[in-house]
């Protein structure tokens, strides 16, 4: 047996790993989809330590938008999607809104404060409404 | 035991491949189509590096070529990459017979074609390997075999198909003779290779294989399972070298290309990336020297996957250089003019090919028309307005498909397709298409635009 061969059987491959340990083809796909989200991941946590301790406005803002970057990479690359506009309008609807105040009367009209996320037609987080201030928007 | 078909998309940088079982166009389950797991290494399991590197005295392939290749760099080694780009050519054969480069072969001894055999035996002996490991399809059954190529390389598919079909029937005799050795991490010996190669090149296996178009495949995926799925498409594409246009239509049992709508561009993700540096590197004007304009130029390039997809998906992107953030808008690329001389060419593209398929369509009685982006570019927010635009006259309508279709949801892959489907979107689309829609296969090899037995009238 040569050397090469020894050193090949020494290290079994990952391959004849997941075949032995009978790695399905979902769990498959589930670390092929999350490995470019990790990266994502690791970043927005170092941005968000940076947006955290950022000296002035302006270095908190560039981490802040950094933070949001990375986010919606890692939101992507899980094939996460957004839902609604940031400030937009709507009726309001308990079943595909959050509520996001304390109120005596269900309003008719919020505004979105955070937008939802969808995965495929599933709803992961509905968009966080409140009720719209008519002083402000005048 | 079931009969499958094999689809293998043999890409710039990976090859994918993808199964499903024979017939699964017309009775569809998504939980039926299997991605290969081909890679030993990396988290992505199912993507496989394009890649030979020819190292002293032995060959490797995939991963291991790629680290070789980085752990001798200094001394101006590299790996074969791109082969694909080389299948693509006009003139297959002379490129075949072209000696590798001293880069990547310093001993002088490969042509081309030799080290493009050795890596499909690589390639063939994973797909081997990945179909024992999964417990559905080792349990045996008959695999029809298939590729998946661009449509447009020069026109001469059938030639070229055959051509092709020959060196995978090269690759399949050298698989058989060395076995199992072909995937040790280790590589494979330059004496196991002069001793099996040009007796594996002389007695190359007769193969059955169809060759299937890429837009083809996106078709397939796209409209696998949908009722009324429409009979017309066209097909945008947009990958790193060039944007196509194709359209194609599907008259009774056969798919065919419509040649006079077939537009390239030779602008795509590679112009895209020169277009963002080039506007950072302007609106960065603490960059003065050189050698700090190179500096953000590497690091751009390094991060330009991540940086031009938050400027297509977010409209905006910020990257940190030298303890300096730079923010870069859809907009600004918009003021960019090359860019916009790019946007205009490509909605006038669009708008001839859109025409060419709409009167074809309109000629046969047909009603719709699937609009379909694929490739990197997919959802870059320019085509996206493309394929969604309204059209001035209604009929017939043109239906903008999603480039993730809505069965990769499905229920059965937990989340877990859809995030890597453009990944292995051609290798399953190749692999759900019917017969019909090969654009060749071994023996029997019509010209792309052939529409002899196809009936002029509505159908």
């Amino acid at each position: 047996m040569s050397a090469g061969d020894k050193k090949s059987k020494s290290k079994k491959s990952a391959a004849r790993k997941r075949a032995a340990q009978g790695v399905s083809l979902t769990d498959a796909l589930a670390e092929a989809a999350w490995s470019e989200a990790d990266a994502a991941l690791a970043q927005a946590l170092a941005d968000f330590d940076e947006a955290d301790t950022a000296d002035g406005k302006a270095a908190r803002k560039d981490a802040m938008a950094r933070l949001g970057q990375a986010l919606s990479r890692a939101g992507r690359k899980r094939g996460l999607a957004r839902v609604g506009e940031l400030d937009e309008e709507v009726d309001f609807d308990a079943e595909a809104y959050d509520l996001n105040a304390a109120v005596a009367k269900t309003p008719k009209t919020v505004r979105i404060q955070a937008r939802g996320v969808t995965r495929g037609g599933e709803m992961l987080a509905k968009p966080r409404v409140a009720p719209v201030d008519r002083n402000k928007r005048s | 035991m079931s009969d499958w078909t094999l689809c293998i998309d043999f890409g710039t940088a990976f090859s994918k491949a993808a199964v499903a079982p024979t017939g699964a166009w017309s009775r569809f389950d998504p939980a039926n189509v299997r991605p290969l797991m081909l890679s030993a290494e990396g988290q992505n399991t199912f993507l496989l590096d394009s890649a030979v590197f020819v190292d002293e005295d032995r060959v490797l392939f995939g991963r291991a070529a790629l680290n070789e290749a980085d752990a001798q760099a200094d001394n101006k080694r590299a790996a074969l990459r791109s082969f694909k780009t080389l299948l693509s050519v006009s003139d297959l054969d002379r490129a075949l017979n072209t000696n590798a480069p001293a880069t990547i072969d310093p001993h002088r001894v490969f042509q081309m074609r030799d080290l493009i055999v050795l890596y499909l035996a690589y390639l063939l002996a994973s797909i081997e390997r990945a179909i024992t490991a999964d417990p559905i399809l080792a349990q045996g059954g008959t695999f029809s075999r298939r590729y998946a190529a661009p449509a447009w390389r020069s026109g001469d598919s059938a030639g070229m198909h055959d051509v092709i079909v020959r060196l995978f029937g090269e690759a399949e005799a050298f698989r058989t003779a060395v076995g199992k050795r072909l995937l040790s991490p280790d590589g494979l010996s330059l004496r196991a290779i002069s001793e099996a190669l040009p007796k594996a090149m002389e007695r190359a296996e007769a193969l059955e294989m169809g060759l299937i178009f890429e837009a083809t495949a996106a078709a397939a995926y796209t409209s696998v399972g949908l009722e009324g799925s429409g009979s017309h498409m066209i097909v945008v594409d947009m990958g790193a070298g060039t944007t196509d246009i194709a359209a194609l239509a599907r008259l009774g049992p056969r798919t065919i290309e419509l040649p006079e709508a077939r537009v390239t561009l030779k602008q795509a993700g590679d112009f895209i990336d020169r277009v963002i540096a080039n506007r950072v590197l302007e609106s960065a004007k603490w960059a003065k020297r050189q050698d700090e304009r190179t500096e953000l130029w590497s690091v751009l390039m390094r991060q330009m996957g991540d940086i031009k997809e938050a400027v297509m998906a977010d409209g905006r992107a910020t990257l940190r250089n030298q303890g300096r953030s730079i923010t870069l808008s859809f907009r600004d690329m918009e003021k960019d003019e090359d860019f916009r001389e790019f946007e205009k060419s490509l909605r006038q593209a669009y708008d001839h090919a859109l025409a060419v398929v709409r009167d074809d369509a309109r000629a046969r009685g047909r009603s719709d028309v699937q609009a379909i982006a694929v490739g990197g570019g997919a959802s870059t927010p320019f085509i996206q307005a493309l394929i969604r635009r309204k059209m001035e006259s209604t009929r017939p309508r043109v239906i903008p498909r999603p480039a993730t279709p809505d069965w990769a949801h499905a229920r059965e892959f937990r989340g877990n397709l859809a995030p890597v489907f453009a990944q292995l979107a051609i290798a399953i689309g190749g692999a759900l298409a019917p017969d019909s829609m090969l654009a060749a296969r071994s023996g029997i090899s019509p010209p792309a635009n052939d529409r002899s037995g196809i009936p002029v009238e509505r159908d």
